[in-house]
């Protein structure tokens, strides 16, 4: 079998969200003495990105991502083996995320923090109506690059602002992105408080976080 | 080169010349052709849209004889209640806002809401629901749906008994996540028809589950089999109205007639709405704040345009703050409102708002 | 149509393309979809027939005002004597020959 043949193969795992073969992929990529890194980026990674595109145009969906995601942990697993220590592929950043308090709408940001385990992240949930303070311990605690928060309603929004204050106020704004998104959220209001990222789906809020981390 | 007055998505006001309007136009189109698989706009239908964001006038409207009929979403909540809901905080009655609506606003239909608009909350105060429903149709002449949210999101924890699947899957456990939805969608349905039967009895026109699909296909489930059974034993009018673009798959397995409901645009959606026996469509297409309002329109016209051709019931579409190419921002902006309303009514030919 | 205050939604939606409720046949034509899932056309047409005008005159102020009143159907305006709420209704059914949910049950209640 051809590399490009292996990389179609390897992708195609992911979008079928096959672990088994995923698997089978990555021990014959490294039998046939293939670069596991080249093979992370070339085949299983190809297929995450397809099964982003899928899941914005509403061709695959949540559990399906999850599984596909578990398909490509399985097989970075079975390469990883092969490859220096050095070399091994790390998580991308470390992402505190919730939903502002008062607001109970957890739904996209819920995608939004699958989205990002599936893509490398290591997400912190702190779920919905999350008290300011808490992102700010949250983020401390786990020595945080990126604090993300998501607001449904106008009335809840203000408290993206607050979080921007608070975060100052504990000296980490410096050390973290922050990003905010959310049914009434737009670029015009991240920009006002200053916000590092502004996101319209959790697509985007991937493809953006990938390109600052990635 | 002349420059017209438009808007970006999140309501901003900008310049744009006649080719780049009709280059926003052509890439909306294709965007919503591309994803929901349909034909994009017609050249002409591109070319009448043109016409409608370089008119000059600050206000549009349909041509005389164009006009169709409105239905509102949220009932008298705008009136009396917070921003959330693009309330302007009047002291008034829920009796008294249908009677504004009525003979202020000269709606053709309107709607009594309860505060928190979902079923779910309903269900415990449904004698203060009917008696307030007996009292507005004393008065009103208008037709009065009842309106709520299925709101599958209440069933879940902490709101409601059921694990929530947005803490169950990622951590694995999908099985579980959607064995948890399934529970809510039975629990759902018997709200909705409990609800909708007692307001029924009390003279309700009719019901409108507005926002379906918010919390995933499982309240796309619920809300069709809940249609399904109100329409076999009642004469209430059931108008189903959307909350995106395509139905969330967050179980992501479920369907209703053989048809998998995760992932289906709106001229999918009006098929099994139609099965169901729903005599009112609502088609949802959310608003991008980062494109301009040009190519929000075109895409959300090239989307409502095809459901209305493959539907054979009434389509009113959605065109609320951030849908149906009306940008997002609390305070909609009066030439963007009129003119998401006469392309929707003279390209996308539905046959109400 | 949705959410948005009062002025920059409902008011702007019902200025550019609504009907007008009672002031014209609005909400004749709406009973027409609710209770026969008619499009706006045959809806329309079906009103249009039952009021004998064209059309396009369920939309004009001038012809549907008077047509009202003679039909005694509900006006926009308050004027003593002209029917209010339910009565308006029950000749609203009638004249469209449809049930309205409120009126049947006023009329079952009050059958003796």
């Amino acid at each position: 079998m051809s590399r490009e043949e292996l990389f179609e193969k390897a992708a195609q795992s992911i979008v079928d969200a096959n672990k088994d073969a995923a698997v089978e992929i990555a021990k014959k990529a490294i039998e046939e003495g293939i670069d596991p890194v080249d093979m992370i980026n070339n085949g299983f990674s190809e297929g995450m990105s397809r099964c982003g595109e899928l899941f914005d145009t509403g061709e695959m969906f949540l559990p399906e991502l999850i599984v596909a995601s578990d398909a490509m942990v399985a097989a970075i697993n079975v390469l990883e083996q092969a490859m220096p220590v050095d070399s091994r592929t790390e998580k991308l950043g470390v992402a505190v995320i919730g939903t502002i308090e008062g607001d109970v709408h957890d739904i996209g940001k819920g995608i939004v923090a699958t989205m990002l385990r599936v893509y490398g992240f290591e997400v912190h949930d702190l779920g919905r109506d999350v008290p300011i303070k808490a992102f700010v311990e949250k983020a401390k605690e786990v020595n945080a690059d990126i604090v993300g928060s998501s607001a449904l309603m106008t009335t809840t929004q203000v408290g993206q602002k607050a979080l921007e204050e608070a975060l100052k106020q504990a000296g980490l704004r410096d050390k973290v992105k922050t990003m905010v998104g959310g049914a009434v959220v737009t670029q015009r209001w991240a920009d006002k408080i200053g916000s590092d990222l502004y996101a319209e789906n959790a697509t985007e809020a991937v493809m953006k976080l990938k390109e600052l981390f990635g | 080169m002349k420059k017209y007055l438009t808007r970006m998505g999140d309501g901003q006001r900008v310049e744009m010349t006649a080719d780049e309007m009709m280059k926003d136009f052509e890439l909306g189109t294709q965007d919503a052709a591309r994803r929901g698989k349909i034909d994009p706009l017609t050249q002409e239908d591109l070319n009448y849209l043109l016409e409608i964001f370089t008119d000059t006038n600050k206000i549009v409207s349909v041509e005389p004889g164009n006009e169709v009929v409105l239905t509102h979403d949220i009932g008298t909540l705008r009136l009396m209640g917070d921003q959330c809901n693009s309330g302007v905080g009047i002291p008034l009655s829920r009796i008294q806002g249908i009677g504004v609506h009525e003979r202020a606003f000269a709606a053709d239909t309107f709607e009594l809401g309860h505060i928190d608009y979902s079923f779910k909350p309903v269900k415990p105060i449904i004698s203060m629901e009917q008696q307030e429903m007996e009292t507005a149709q004393l008065s009103a002449i208008i037709p009065l749906f009842y309106g709520a949210m299925p709101n599958l999101g209440l069933y879940y924890r902490p709101d409601g008994p059921f694990g929530n699947p947005s803490d169950l899957m990622p951590l694995g456990k999908i099985q579980e996540a959607r064995e948890a939805q399934e529970e809510a969608v039975e629990h759902a349905i018997r709200d909705m028809i409990y609800i909708s039967e007692k307001m029924f009895l009390a003279g309700a026109d009719g019901i409108n589950f507005d926002t379906t699909g918010a919390a995933g296909d499982t309240d796309m489930k619920a809300t069709l089999h809940a249609v399904e059974h109100l329409k076999k034993h009642t004469d209430l009018s059931v108008e189903v109205g959307m909350a995106g673009e395509f139905v969330l798959g967050i179980h992501g397995a479920l369907e209703y007639d053989g048809v998998r409901l995760a992932g289906l645009y709106p001229h999918q959606q009006v098929k099994l709405v139609e099965k169901a026996g729903a005599d009112i469509f609502g088609p949802v297409v959310n608003t991008n704040t980062g494109k301009s309002m040009a190519w929000n329109l075109a895409r959300a016209v090239t989307f409502i345009k095809a459901c209305v051709e493959a539907a054979n019931i009434p389509i009113h579409v959605n065109v609320g703050m951030g849908v149906g190419g009306i940008p997002v921002f609390e305070t909609p902006c009066i030439d963007s409102v009129t003119r998401a309303s006469k392309a929707m009514v003279e390209v996308a030919k539905v046959d109400g708002l | 149509m949705g959410v948005g205050d009062p002025f920059g939604m409902p008011v702007a939606h019902g200025m550019a393309a609504g009907m007008g409720g009672i002031r014209t046949a609005g909400d004749l034509v709406a009973r027409m979809q609710m209770t026969r899932k008619m499009r706006i056309k045959e809806a329309k047409a079906y009103v249009a027939e039952k009021l004998k005008v064209s059309p396009a005159d369920l939309s004009n102020e001038h012809v549907m005002r008077e047509i009202r009143e003679e039909l005694d159907l509900g006006i926009i305006t308050a004027v003593p004597g002209c029917a209010k709420g339910i009565e308006a209704k029950a000749r609203i059914a009638e004249l469209l020959g449809i049930e309205i949910n409120s009126v049947k049950r006023l009329k079952d209640k009050i059958a003796f």
